[in-house]
């Protein structure tokens, strides 16, 4: 029995390494299906202060809002579909709702609406959906998914009048929603007038900046995950050194610290200053992606430091990961992905879940 | 998974119990019982007391589980600490007082006990002594017969803060439940008399590993199974589990007739 005790709940990194100038390299799709993300951090070593290009992206990631008790059906309803999912891609996020308790909703870009219940919720809603993957002897969670933009799900049709029916009559939903929209023209429909009828407030995510003076970077070889070598350290170990830079904790090892033992990775050499910029808030991939190609670019001129991360958290609440797939909540909901760009523009990609989680594609 | 609950919270005086059961919905508990004991052990004929009603609590105004918008549920729990089966007369038949509560649980005191407990009696859940190497064994023909049931078997987990002995008799009793039941049918509470005494539920999850529960087993000790406990507890007011009744609105009964009862129409339309 000791030994079932040595072993911590189950978590997967993956890492793989590509280049930006790869044809087939597949950052960008790996950035957009994050669709919910919570957190982006970004650290550049020999860095006073965060260069130009990327602080007016930082400064300018567009608001998202918190409205409060949406009934459900009326995203589903034929004049939002109309209004917002054929004309760009709509971010929605039910607020305050745990994923491993409560019910939980979430509105994909793509038009896929996901509803993960619990099992009486899900007995008396009369929609069809499939048990979650995390049950653990009988199902107490189930995962109900639909199409709206579908041609099965046309207003007027079977089934959307009984999606109608269940979600506005038989048992009536409401969450408080966080939600983003990104709109494909510039005739934006306005999202602050649709939803005028509930509670909604506007947020700009809130950024922090700040220089780490005199730390301990490890030395990377960006050809070398696994540090065959002893002159560079492997990714899982740079993983956790990341973890430990933007968490902010000593990495001292004093002798008095009751806290962290942790030590940084050798080889490592001491670096000056570098910059820490923290975004919070509900962040949308599209930015991201601005911010990754951003910092592609920040090292086609010559620059000390031979690379610079990135790093994305997903909401612990949030009933998906990446595209589709189910995200549960064990005793952590942590999905993140990090990216490593090196100075010949070659990346490492490091993608972590947690125990209730499929594999990061 | 289902929400987490906390099924043993001491009934003490009011002030009190409104902070424990504010720390309780602090840590995320969503829903909590209070727990009324009654001690058969020394003294035989004693009344069963009322529940607390909760209502009482809080004038209304429940206190909100974190990382929620919902308040917290508070259900009424009766224990009878019994050591005879003639003693508990209550629970074989369908008696008055016991109607009052929501979930009904017992603690054995002997092995005769234990062993009508889990074939006959009606309850809900079944406490495991922890603060005193336990007097008799599991068998696990009674064990199985109560998983059969629908019976679950209760661990207390605040004994174990306060003495470090009671620590070992709480592990060892565990332990030796496990082998017994395989971890099947059990759930986690606190016996909380001071809003310190409490743990959060990831906390007692991980307690229930120390205890020989698998992962998941041990999360549903707290979440789960406690939900079970509650259906079960509430079925006890149906028939089968499948009718129940409800009192009929006062006010149509008060309205007034000039005809006497014995010409009023028998059937009315409910």
């Amino acid at each position: 029995m000791w030994e079932t005790l040595k072993k911590c709940p189950r978590h997967l990194l993956v890492c793989e390494k590509s280049s930006f100038k790869s044809t087939n390299s597949r950052h960008s799709i790996h950035v957009q299906q994050h669709y919910f993300n919570y957190r982006v951090s970004v650290l550049i070593p020999e860095c006073s202060a965060l260069p130009q290009k990327l602080d007016s992206i930082v400064k300018d990631f567009g608001s998202y809002y918190l409205v409060k008790d949406v009934p459900l059906h009326k995203l589903v309803c034929e004049e939002f579909i109309t209004t917002f999912l054929s004309k760009g891609s709509f971010y929605a996020l039910s607020c305050s709702t745990r994923i491993d308790q409560d019910n939980a909703a979430a509105l994909l870009p793509t038009g896929k609406l996901i509803i993960s219940v619990d099992k009486d919720t899900y007995e008396e809603l009369g929609l069809e959906g499939q048990s979650s993957r995390y049950s653990h002897k009988t199902p107490m969670r189930y995962v109900i998914s639909m199409d709206l933009t579908a041609s099965s799900f046309a207003p007027g049709g079977n089934r959307y009048k009984r999606v109608m029916w269940a979600l506005a009559e038989k048992k009536p939903l409401k969450f408080d929603f966080l939600m983003a929209w990104n709109p494909s023209d510039d005739r934006r429909a306005n999202l602050i007038s649709y939803f005028s009828a509930y509670q909604l407030k506007e947020y700009q995510p809130s950024v922090a900046i700040k220089t780490l003076k005199d730390i301990e970077c490890p030395v990377l070889q960006s050809s070398d995950l696994r540090a065959t070598s002893a002159e560079s350290c492997d990714a899982q170990e740079f993983f956790d050194w990341q973890g430990v830079v933007f968490n902010e904790i000593e990495s001292e090892n004093d002798s008095g610290n009751f806290l962290s033992t942790y030590c940084c990775p050798d080889p490592n050499i001491v670096v000056d200053q570098a910059t820490l910029c923290t975004i919070t808030g509900f962040i949308l991939p599209e930015k991201i992606h601005l911010l990754l190609e951003s910092l592609c670019h920040y090292f086609t001129e010559p620059k000390l430091t031979p690379w610079a991360v990135l790093a994305v958290h997903g909401f612990a609440d949030s009933p998906v990961t990446w595209r589709e797939d189910e995200h549960g909540f064990h005793k952590g909901g942590e999905n993140l992905y990090s990216f490593v760009v090196f100075r010949n523009h070659d990346y490492w990609l490091q993608m972590a879940v947690g125990a209730n989680d499929g594999c990061p594609p | 998974m289902a929400v987490f609950m906390d099924l043993s919270i001491q009934s003490v005086e009011k002030k009190k119990l409104e902070s424990i059961i504010e720390t309780a919905a602090h840590l995320g508990y969503s829903a909590v019982a209070v727990n009324h004991v009654a001690n058969f052990e020394k003294e035989t004929k004693k009344e069963i007391a009322k529940p607390l009603c909760h209502e009482e609590l809080f004038e209304g105004a429940l206190p909100i589980v974190q990382g929620t918008t919902k308040p917290v549920k508070i259900v009424t729990r009766l224990t009878i600490v019994a050591s005879d089966p003639s003693h508990c007369t209550e629970m074989r038949t369908t008696s008055q007082r016991t109607k009052l509560y929501d979930v009904v649980s017992v603690f054995p005191k002997t092995e005769k006990l234990f062993h009508t407990a889990c074939l006959n009696l009606d309850v809900d859940l079944i406490c495991i002594n922890v603060t005193e190497k336990q007097p008799f064994y599991f068998k696990r023909a009674a064990v199985n017969a109560a998983i059969s049931r629908g019976i679950y078997f209760e661990l207390v987990y605040t004994p174990a803060i306060r003495d470090s002995t009671m620590r070992r008799y709480t592990i060892s009793n565990a332990l030796a439940l496990m082998q017994s039941c395989k971890g099947k049918n059990i759930i986690i509470s606190s016996g909380a008399e001071k809003p310190l005494e409490l743990r959060g539920p990831y906390d007692i999850a991980n307690l229930g590993l120390l205890f020989g529960l698998s992962e998941a087993g041990a999360k549903a000790a707290v979440s789960t199974n406690c939900r079970a406990v509650i259906l079960h507890g509430a079925t006890r007011k149906t028939a089968f589990g499948v009718i129940y009744t409800m009192p009929r609105d006062e006010q149509e009964d008060k309205r007034e007739t000039t005809a006497p009862a014995s010409k009023r129409s028998r059937t009315e339309a409910v």
